[in-house]
């Protein structure tokens, strides 16, 4: 399964992770499109490269 | 050929069945005129005709006329224990969905994914989105190994929008957390 992540405005990195439902039907790349806020660039990542320790999860940044 | 029959009733011939017409004939039954049905009659939709309108709701013989209906501003209106028929207000979208670990939605109806922006601060994206941001949300979580912290889903001012809602998840002070359990479901 993808993520896609981007930066958000106080410099930390949202991941977005998909509905089974949603991409019944469409692409990952279309979901990015439309539920990356606009003008954000964003990747996307495997979700095995999205660390599963969340402990320090609000100082995770974008790069 | 006469322009006009009266007859108080027609009968297809004995073993064989009727016929009105033929193909490219056009029947009009005026205004103000009435074509009744028979209570236990039926009309045949051979699969591949049209003009037949759905109907508003499936026949029961044990249910009272109006028990369900649809109105003219195509509201669903039903009784189902209300007392009386009125609109019934739908679940526009929900999620069930683990926050913690490797966040993952496990099922969901009208989310086309949630944003993990933070601990225990998530976005629920709509796939269609609502129609204004007056929504209403129900939120629960928790942690599947018991009541240890009783946590409350939370939103702030700006966090209904037509696309998305923006939740948190937290305790009794102001930290915030990664349940395992999150389940959201959005009323319209």
């Amino acid at each position: 399964m993808k993520r896609i992540i981007y930066p958000t405005d106080d410099g930390g990195v949202a991941v977005i992770v998909p509905s089974a439902e949603y991409l019944a039907d469409h692409t990952i790349e279309e979901l990015a499109e439309k539920d990356v806020p606009d003008g954000k660039a964003y990747q996307i990542i495997d979700e095995t490269d999205v660390p599963s320790d969340r402990t320090f999860r609000n100082a995770w940044e974008y790069s | 050929m006469a322009s006009e029959v009266k007859a108080n009733k027609w009968s297809p011939g004995t073993g064989v069945a009727g016929t009105l017409g033929d193909s490219g004939d056009t029947f009009t039954v005026p205004s103000g005129a009435t074509l009744a049905v028979a209570s236990g009659a039926t009309i045949a939709n051979s699969g591949t005709a049209t003009g037949f309108s759905e109907a508003a709701y499936a026949a029961n013989a044990s249910a009272s006329t109006g028990a369900v209906n649809v109105d003219a501003s195509n509201n669903l209106q039903f009784n189902s224990g209300y007392g009386s028929t009125a609109t019934a207000y739908g679940c526009r979208a929900w999620v069930n969905f683990n926050g913690s670990g490797t966040p993952a939605i496990r099922d969901s109806g009208n989310v086309s994914s949630i944003t993990d922006n933070g601990t225990g601060n998530y976005d629920v994206n709509f796939s269609s989105a609502m129609p204004d941001a007056n929504y209403v949300i129900s939120g629960v979580s928790g942690e599947s190994g018991g009541m240890a912290n009783h946590r409350t889903v939370s939103v702030y001012n700006d966090a209904l929008q037509t696309t998305y809602c923006e939740i948190k998840v937290g305790g009794a002070t102001s930290t915030h957390y990664d349940d395992s359990i999150i389940l959201i479901a959005v009323f319209r």
